[in-house]
């Protein structure tokens, strides 16, 4: 049986035989291709042992109808055997169980994750002081930027800075947040200004200055010292203004003092030099003329000066008037009893909504895909 | 399957076949009758265990040399008759000096014997019959 044949006709018979092979089911190849090829082996031996090169031949017009008549049955078979595997999917596969299976997974990962997600988040707790915004000058008309600028000035550094160094949030925070180490004042100011939230109350001159915090005590004081720093600010602010804007009026006024000064002394030296009365004679003459016009914007310049001296009088008495009321606390933040976020009612009730919606496009989705699934399997085994 | 003189069965013969055994593996009445190419090999069978060339010569020799089985044929009808639990697969393997130890080797199971016993008794009848109407002799 192990005996070796050299001849080159076995051998390139038996390598065809093994190729040929192929035309069987890989299933079917793989359990009996092996002992197919050493019988069709032993077969060409006995073939060449009998008849030498006629033999193999002979045995070929045998195998190989052979092969093609069996191997066509081994097709037909395993395909069969698809089939049946086929139709256990496709009856696996019901579009509406699946639908509502994917439905009530994914409505409930949904609504657990948004469960989990309320109770995860940490608690914040809010607190708002209010206050009524006046303009500065008092015979101010309607400025549409006004409430918008003082939003701004209420977030900006000259107000929270002080809030920061006053209530030490550096070190607090620090504490809090970066385990002790003192934070830069840059990081604290984006931390509050991440808090604050600034609500006009409509129809009137008030403010909502409302800060979260996860301590409640914490929330409300910031609050309040926002207020009052910007309270502050203002106050600073406009007494600080105003003197510079005296001085400059003032600087003004004594450059047109100077300049009057100079037109009075010409058209003086005009009059003495040509005599002029203090009436306007019928018939002037040039220099006349030009006297009375010297006069004319003299008069003009001395009414404009006398009403600029007024004015900087009235700004200087309205200096000296203290202005409190420009801004005015009017509602002291207290700490909150309740957290105010996360709503847990209303996340919740969120949750079941979103989950609705997502189940049903999931459901959907997937009752199409099966569907599509189904119909392309009925029509491989209405193929097959 | 390869028959030199007989014509062979039809193709769909041998898948019917096989799924009437894998049916109904305790009644051997009702898996009759058996193609050709099966009865052969359970009857090679029937003298033992033996591996596929062993299968083949064998029937070659009880039909002298008139049924030829191909491989296609021959592993074709051994696969089914494994399914149907005809045969099994013996574990037991020869000498290696005596055979070569990557054969595999077949042999009857219970029913197989009977289906083939079956068989083989309906042949009888038949010939039994045959002679009653004189169409075979009896043997010297």
């Amino acid at each position: 049986m192990n005996r070796n044949f050299n001849n080159r006709a076995l051998t390139v018979s038996q390598k065809i035989y093994e190729r040929l092979l192929r035309a069987y089911p890989p299933a079917h190849r793989a359990e009996y291709g092996p002992a197919m090829a050493q019988l069709f082996r032993d077969q060409c031996r006995d073939a060449w042992d009998e008849s030498r090169g006629w033999g193999v031949m002979k045995l070929w017009l045998r195998v190989l109808p052979d092969l093609v008549k069996t191997s066509i049955i081994e097709r037909l078979a395993a395909l069969t055997q698809r089939k049946s595997m086929s139709d256990k999917i496709t009856n696996l596969i019901q579009p509406r169980a699946i639908f509502f299976r994917v439905f009530a997974a994914v409505f409930l990962i949904t609504v657990l994750v948004s469960v989990a997600i309320t109770y995860i988040l940490p608690e914040s707790y809010a607190s708002t002081a209010r206050i009524k915004v006046e303009n500065d000058k008092l015979d101010a008309g309607y400025d549409p930027y006004f409430i918008q600028t003082q939003f701004e000035i209420m977030q900006s550094q000259v107000v929270l800075e002080p809030v920061i160094d006053k209530l030490n949030l550096n070190v607090q925070w620090g504490k809090k947040y970066l385990n002790g180490e003192t934070l830069k004042s840059a990081e604290s100011l984006q931390i509050l200004k991440g808090r604050i939230s600034l609500v006009p109350v409509r129809n009137t001159k008030l403010v909502a200055i409302t800060v979260y915090s996860d301590d409640p005590k914490e929330a409300a004081s910031l609050a309040n010292t926002i207020a009052a720093a910007y309270q502050d600010y203002r106050i600073q602010h406009n007494k600080q203004i105003t003197p510079k804007g005296i001085e400059v009026l003032r600087q003004q006024f004594l450059d047109e003092s100077n300049e009057i000064r100079q037109v009075k002394s010409e058209a003086d030296l005009l009059r003495q030099q040509f005599k002029i009365g203090s009436e306007v004679s019928v018939n002037p003459s040039s220099e006349e003329k030009l006297y009375w016009d010297k006069k004319h914007i003299l008069d003009q310049m001395t009414e404009g000066h006398e009403l600029f001296a007024g004015k900087i009088k009235e700004l200087k008495l309205d200096a000296q008037i203290p202005r409190p009321a420009m801004v005015t606390i009017t509602d002291t933040a207290e700490p909150g009893r309740a957290p105010v976020k996360p709503n847990k009612t209303v996340n919740i009730v969120l949750g079941v909504i979103g989950g609705i919606f997502l189940a049903a496009v999931a459901g959907g989705t997937a009752a199409f895909i099966a569907l599509h699934f189904r119909k392309k399997t009925s029509k491989a085994a209405a193929t097959v | 399957m390869t028959l030199t003189k007989n014509p062979p069965p039809a193709i769909i013969s041998i898948t019917d076949t096989s799924v009437k055994m894998a049916k109904s593996k305790t009644d051997p009445e009702s898996l009759l009758p058996l193609t050709p190419a099966v009865f052969h090999v359970l009857l090679a069978l029937a003298g033992g265990e033996r591996h596929g060339y062993a299968i083949m010569q064998e029937v070659a020799d009880h039909t002298d040399g008139q049924i030829k089985m191909g491989p296609g044929t021959l592993y074709g009808t051994v696969k089914r008759l494994l399914e149907a639990q005809l045969i099994e697969e013996s574990d037991e393997r020869p000498d290696p000096h005596l055979d070569d130890d990557r054969r595999r080797y077949y042999r009857l199971t219970g029913v197989g014997e009977q289906v083939v016993s079956a068989e083989a008794q309906r042949y009888a009848d038949i010939v039994k019959l045959a002679r009653g109407k004189k169409l075979i002799r009896k043997p010297a």
